[in-house]
């Protein structure tokens, strides 16, 4: 099976699979970006093996060092037309940060099935994201893609870790997207439960919608690669809980910096963070507006008027 | 509209049944065509000896329409038409020898033959004798009329005494009647009054520079009126009620005229027309008042909403128009005023008491009008179509409309065209010797006279 | 480059308003007259009449009235919003249809529901510039004849299938066809960047504006009350041309009255804080229709013994960032008009009639609201004061399109040619104010004089 990320291949660096150590950790050399669907294979397996293990509790400090590198990373154009047109992205050749995630991801996965990994890669939740697009960075340039985790944390319904994925181009670092999963259950080891309470949420004015179709998953599926189940069908949406199929949470982090528009510039700060899933097929309510040093962005039930997401871009410099 | 009956019995096999069942057979009538000939075959010219001197003077006209023209009928001929003056009878005895040399002739008619005959007014005549002779002529026209066959027709040119047959209208009357353009005028006598009027440069296009508005133009006999003015060189004013815009607009753009909605009915309706003419065209020379309703009840059923309306769109609308546009100084030099009246309004109609009183009105209406407009340098006359195929008549239950149809001369119903023919006849600048008339395009229907 | 902005005295015209852009050395541009067909509800009698159909329909009643049978026209522009891919020469090819000389050009122009008064304006330029000395304006749309197209993938299958060289590469393409990608997709009145619909956007500006169901009923009551009167005196004879049977706006409701629309339930807006108010009574139906605009210099105009009804003095189009919700939708003529008045050195409450596009009740209403809002006019305007107010007396005075109907394209012809008439009927002097907003938050707004 081929996925959408397939073909933004790297450029043949010969292969040094072997790993060279570096200040943090050892950095392994991977020939190309892995293909995703091998590593849920993995990941499955993994998940397996941490639930027959019965790891309900990590130690601080057992997340693993190592570091994952893909470099000469150039991304398609096609594949790049087709990830602006389903997120609504305008058409230029610069790459709109939530791509260069997509591109960054199958990396963190593959480091995340290692296993060295302490944590099972299935039922994890995105939490929050956090992206530093420090330069525009463009169709043609060849990237640079390293990725490890660290920063395990308590959380009141289970454990977070800190994923953390860096593009550079000629040794110049131009974006890095930290994405904080939880892994629900799962206690750090000496650590208490913060049991702080959600941020209440304050239904905004909204200034606009989308309507989510029941294949909003699918489509996001075949532009990112990220084919988890619980997002393209329902049987597995229903294995985690989902009474549906559940929206990427980076898709609708994505429509709502692209509603932004060219006004966030080259530069900027995206900040997301998720509450409840979008079950779909849904329409939410959005607000995408600017605020005081950027954009604020919400999209949330309207009948409810509970939150799914709430997060900013913040245009740098 | 489509004759059925007429097509079947002029082609193919059911032209031969018909003819052998000895069904009646109506012909195909000789209508104007651009380039045919005016007659279809040579003309004869008869006369009483008295009135020699005017027949010379029309067989010269016939000649100068280079018309082959006999002033004897030769044994062995075939003949477009025959011209008979009698002009200068004097008793019913003198009759006798033009009117039998006239026999021979109709046998010998072409399809689509004319008679005409030109004579004077019994009113006129200065004895008793001469007065029977005139009138005498006036009962040989339409009796001779019924007698023809194939699309031929007969009628005659009343000349008022002091007219002269080289008069514009008497020239004029003569062209129109010989020709197709009269295809549906049978059994009548054209009656000109006096000298006035002007030849046309183009016989063709004898409308050409002239300003004609048109009423009820949106259909039937309106838009074939808009077209047949257009085709003589009028420009065109279609005018019709706003609901009937669509195919106003059509007939408007058709003839590369103007549309103008119009309700006539209402107060300002004279005004606004009038402006519409001014401000476009600077005058207006010719105004058809066309646009007419019916609403049949027996007297004995009628209500004012179907009264009211008939003669407030028949009548009032042209009367109130006519007497604005006598005022305006947008009047043309030589203006032409002619209605619509109707063979109901002549012979009356069951069921139309209300469009016989607005039918028969707009004939009063004409006569008594011809007055003030011949002071304008003008006329004002009436066109009194019989059984017109048009969408109104098509909507009559087809058995009485089969028996409408076929109870006159021709034993068809008219098309539009013909009323148009007859109607750009009277507002051309030939026909300004006709004025307060009313004349009949009915295939010689057998109502009324 | 500037248009010259030297003393306002172009030759033939009696003295103008004067320091607008076009009112320099041009000449005039002017309104000769107009006509529309009757305004039809979507599935009504037009239901099978495409959009060339239409216009075509008004062309011909435009030229009938105007006796242009023959002519060349210097250019006739029209558009339509909803537009099959075939129309690309739309009005091109409704001139072809028409009684006016084949020799006549013709293009199209999109500006969503401003179509129709974006022809005008550019058209009206023009004829100022002596480019051209005659023009028909136009536009026209069928919400009933709507393009429906299919599916993303299933075009997207297809544009691979209609490319592909070898067998393999067809069933290649074909083997990605799914049943759901069967599925027609219809265009929608939803903005593509907010996923909202027209009438929820002016749901959220009703709302910010506070405007009352009370308000919205009223103004459409009024819409409805003056465009019947208006019919019942004539008004529209030179107006329009029936079509397909239709005599008058098959929207219009003579005997509607406060009463009876209070008692429609609200469509838009309902998910807001804010008590819904907007009903289909206080909304513009979807529509068909089509609307012309014959337009002239006064040379081409005095030639033909044609009426002069009005000037066109200058217009203003305008634009908001709706999408990140600094304005309401349909708020740009509050943006552009007092820009426009600047420029002429007028006031607002200097015209004698306005005409503001009844897209909903609301859009009429938060426009003047914002005009007589002062903070909104010093922050958001710049203007060291509130506009004021609009004497509603001269607002619609034959009612708009909450009355007559909306075909988008159509709408600015219907404005620009009523106005004209009824400025015309005014007489000298007499001013007008036009505001139409549009899809994307945009506007066109445009002084007419009576000429």
């Amino acid at each position: 099976m081929s996925t959408a990320t397939g073909r933004s291949g790297a450029t043949g660096r010969s292969g040094a699979a072997d790993g060279s150590e570096r200040a943090g950790g050892r950095v392994v050399e991977l020939p190309a970006t892995p293909g995703l669907a091998g590593l849920y294979g993995r990941g499955v397996v993994g998940s397996a093996r941490a639930a027959v293990a019965r790891r309900r509790s990590v130690r601080p400090g057992s997340l693993p060092g190592t570091r994952l590198r893909v470099s000469g990373v150039r991304p398609d154009p096609t594949h790049l037309s087709d990830y602006q047109h389903l997120l609504h992205e305008g058409a230029s050749d610069v790459l709109p940060a939530g791509f260069v995630h997509v591109l960054a991801f199958p990396v963190a996965t593959a480091l995340m099935v290692r296993p060295d990994f302490p944590l099972p890669l299935l039922g994890m939740v995105h939490v929050a994201n956090r992206v530093e697009q420090r330069r525009g960075l463009r169709l043609g340039e060849a990237l640079d893609v390293e990725v490890h985790v660290r920063d395990l944390a308590a959380h009141r319904a289970g454990v977070t870790v800190d994923v953390v994925a860096e593009v550079s181009v000629d040794g110049e670092r131009a974006w890095e997207g930290v994405s904080t999963y939880l892994v629900k259950g799962v206690r750090l080891d000496g650590a208490e439960r913060p049991d702080g309470a959600r941020d209440s949420f304050e239904v905004p004015v909204p200034t606009g919608q989308w309507r989510l179709g029941a294949d909003a998953g699918r489509r996001y599926a075949a532009v990112s690669g990220d084919r988890n189940p619980i997002h393209t069908t329902t049987l597995a949406a229903k294995a985690f809980g989902f009474p549906r199929t559940i929206a990427h949470g980076m898709y609708t982090a994505a429509r709502a910096i692209a509603a932004v528009g060219p006004a966030r510039g080259e530069a900027y700060r995206w900040d997301v963070e998720f509450a409840k899933p979008v079950l779909l097929p849904s329409t939410v309510a959005v607000r995408v507006a600017p605020d005081d040093d950027g954009f604020g962005y919400a999209v949330w039930n309207p009948r409810k008027g509970t939150p799914h997401l709430t997060g900013s871009v913040t245009p740098l410099r | 509209m489509t004759d059925t009956y007429l097509n079947l019995v002029n082609t193919g096999f059911t032209k031969k049944l018909a003819k052998q069942l000895g069904l009646p057979r109506p012909a195909v009538l000789r209508r104007h065509r651009p380039g045919a000939p005016l007659v279809p075959g040579p003309v004869v010219v008869l006369d009483d000896a008295a009135s020699e001197k005017d027949a010379d003077t029309v067989a010269q006209q016939l000649l100068d329409w280079d018309l082959d023209v006999r002033r004897h009928a030769g044994p062995e001929e075939r003949f477009g038409a025959a011209v008979v003056v009698l002009t200068e009878v004097a008793s019913p005895e003198d009759l006798s020898a033009p009117v039998l040399a006239l026999g021979p002739v109709l046998k010998r008619l072409a399809p689509g033959g004319r008679v005409v005959v030109v004579s004077r007014p019994a009113a006129g005549a200065t004895s008793p004798a001469a007065a029977a002779a005139r009138q005498g002529i006036d009962g040989v026209v339409r009796s001779l009329a019924k007698e023809l066959r194939g699309g031929a027709t007969g009628n005659g040119i009343v000349l008022a005494d002091g007219v002269a047959p080289s008069a514009p209208s008497a020239v004029g009357a003569l062209r129109f009647l010989l020709s197709g353009r009269s295809a549906f005028v049978d059994g009548q006598l054209v009656e000109v009054d006096s000298d006035a009027g002007e030849l046309p440069t183009d016989w063709e296009r004898p409308l050409d520079g002239r300003v004609a508005v048109v009423t009820g133009a949106a259909r039937g006999i309106g838009a074939a009126i808009a077209r047949t003015l257009a085709g003589q060189g009028a420009t065109v004013v279609a005018v019709d009620v706003p609901a009937a815009g669509d195919a106003l607009a059509k007939v408007a753009n058709e003839v590369h005229g103007t549309a103008l909605q119009l309700d006539i009915t209402a107060t300002d309706a004279a005004e606004r027309l009038l402006q519409h003419v001014r401000s476009r065209h600077g005058r207006l020379d010719v105004v058809v008042h066309n646009a007419g309703i019916t609403r049949d009840k027996l007297l004995a059923n009628m209500t004012p909403e179907k009264w009211d309306p008939v003669v407030g769109v028949n009548v009032m609308a042209p009367l109130r128009i006519t007497d604005a546009l006598l005022v305006s100084e947008a009047l043309g030099e030589a203006p032409r005023v002619v209605c619509l009246a109707s063979t109901s309004g002549i012979a009356g109609n069951r069921g139309q008491t209300n469009y016989a009183a607005s039918k028969g009105g707009v004939i009063g209406m004409v006569q008594a009008s011809a007055p003030a407009l011949a002071a304008a340098g003008g006329t004002i006359n009436a066109v009194a179509p019989g059984f017109i195929e048009t969408d109104m008549t098509a909507r009559i239950p087809f058995a009485t409309r089969e028996v409408a149809r076929r109870f006159n001369s021709l034993q068809q119903g008219g098309q539009p065209v013909d009323v148009a023919e007859t109607i750009a006849f009277l507002a051309s600048p030939q026909a300004g010797g006709i004025n307060g008339r009313t004349l009949r395009v009915c295939g010689q229907n057998m109502v009324g006279r | 480059m500037a248009a010259p902005r030297t003393s306002p005295t172009p030759a033939p015209a009696p003295a103008t308003t004067g320091t607008g852009a076009g009112a320099g050395t041009t000449r005039r541009a002017v309104v000769v007259g107009g006509n529309r067909i009757p305004f039809a509800r979507a599935g009504g009698p037009y239901a099978h009449s495409s959009n060339q159909d239409m216009l075509t329909a008004a062309l011909e009643g435009l030229v009938a009235r105007f006796g242009l049978a023959g002519e060349r026209i210097g250019e006739v522009a029209a558009g339509a919003v909803l537009k099959h891919s075939r129309d690309f020469n739309l009005t091109r090819e409704s001139v072809l249809g028409s009684a006016l000389s084949p020799e006549t050009p013709a293009y199209d122009v999109q500006m969503a529901c401003a179509t129709g008064m974006e022809t005008v304006l550019g058209l009206s330029n023009k004829i100022r510039l002596g480019q051209i000395d005659s023009a028909v304006a136009g536009g026209v749309d069928s919400t009933s004849d709507a393009p429906i197209a299919v599916s993303e993938p299933l075009r997207r299958v297809l544009l691979d299938l209609s490319r592909a060289k070898t067998p393999q590469q067809r069933l290649k393409a074909v083997s990605r066809l799914r049943p759901a990608h069967l599925a027609p997709s219809a265009p929608t009145t939803g903005e593509p960047r907010t996923g909202l619909s027209m009438g929820e956007h002016q749901a959220l500006t009703t709302a910010a504006w506070g405007i009352t169901r009370e308000a919205q009923d009223e103004l459409a009551v009024a819409s409805h009350h003056r465009l019947a009167a208006a019919y019942e005196r004539g008004f529209f004879d030179d107006l329009m041309t029936p079509y397909r049977r239709l005599t008058r706006d098959a929207n219009l409701r003579a005997d509607t009255s406060v009463e009876k629309l209070a008692g429609l339930k609200p469509v838009f807006g309902k998910s807001l804080d804010a008590p819904a108010t907007m009903t289909a009574g206080n909304s513009t139906p979807l529509s068909d229709g089509a609307s012309t605009v014959l337009l002239a210099s006064d040379e081409w105009a005095a030639e033909r013994g044609l009426p002069v009804l009005a000037t066109i003095v200058d217009a203003e189009p305008g634009a908001v960032d709706f999408v990140h919700g600094r304005d309401g939708l349909l708020m740009a003529g509050a943006h552009a008009v007092p820009r426009l008045l600047a420029r002429n050195g007028l006031t607002l409450q200097d015209f004698d009639l306005y005409e503001i596009h009844e897209a909903f009740a609301g859009t009429v209403l938060c426009n003047l609201a914002a005009w007589e809002d002062e903070d909104f006019c010093r922050e958001r305007l710049g203007l060291d004061k509130a506009l004021g107010s609009v004497d509603r007396s001269r607002l619609n005075v034959t009612g708009s399109s909450l009355a007559a109907g909306h075909p988008f394209a159509a709408t600015g012809g219907r404005i620009v040619a009523t106005l004209a008439k009824l400025l015309a009927e005014k007489g000298p002097g007499s001013r007008g104010l036009i505001s139409v907003c549009a899809a994307g938050g945009q506007a066109i707004t445009m002084i007419m004089e009576a000429a």
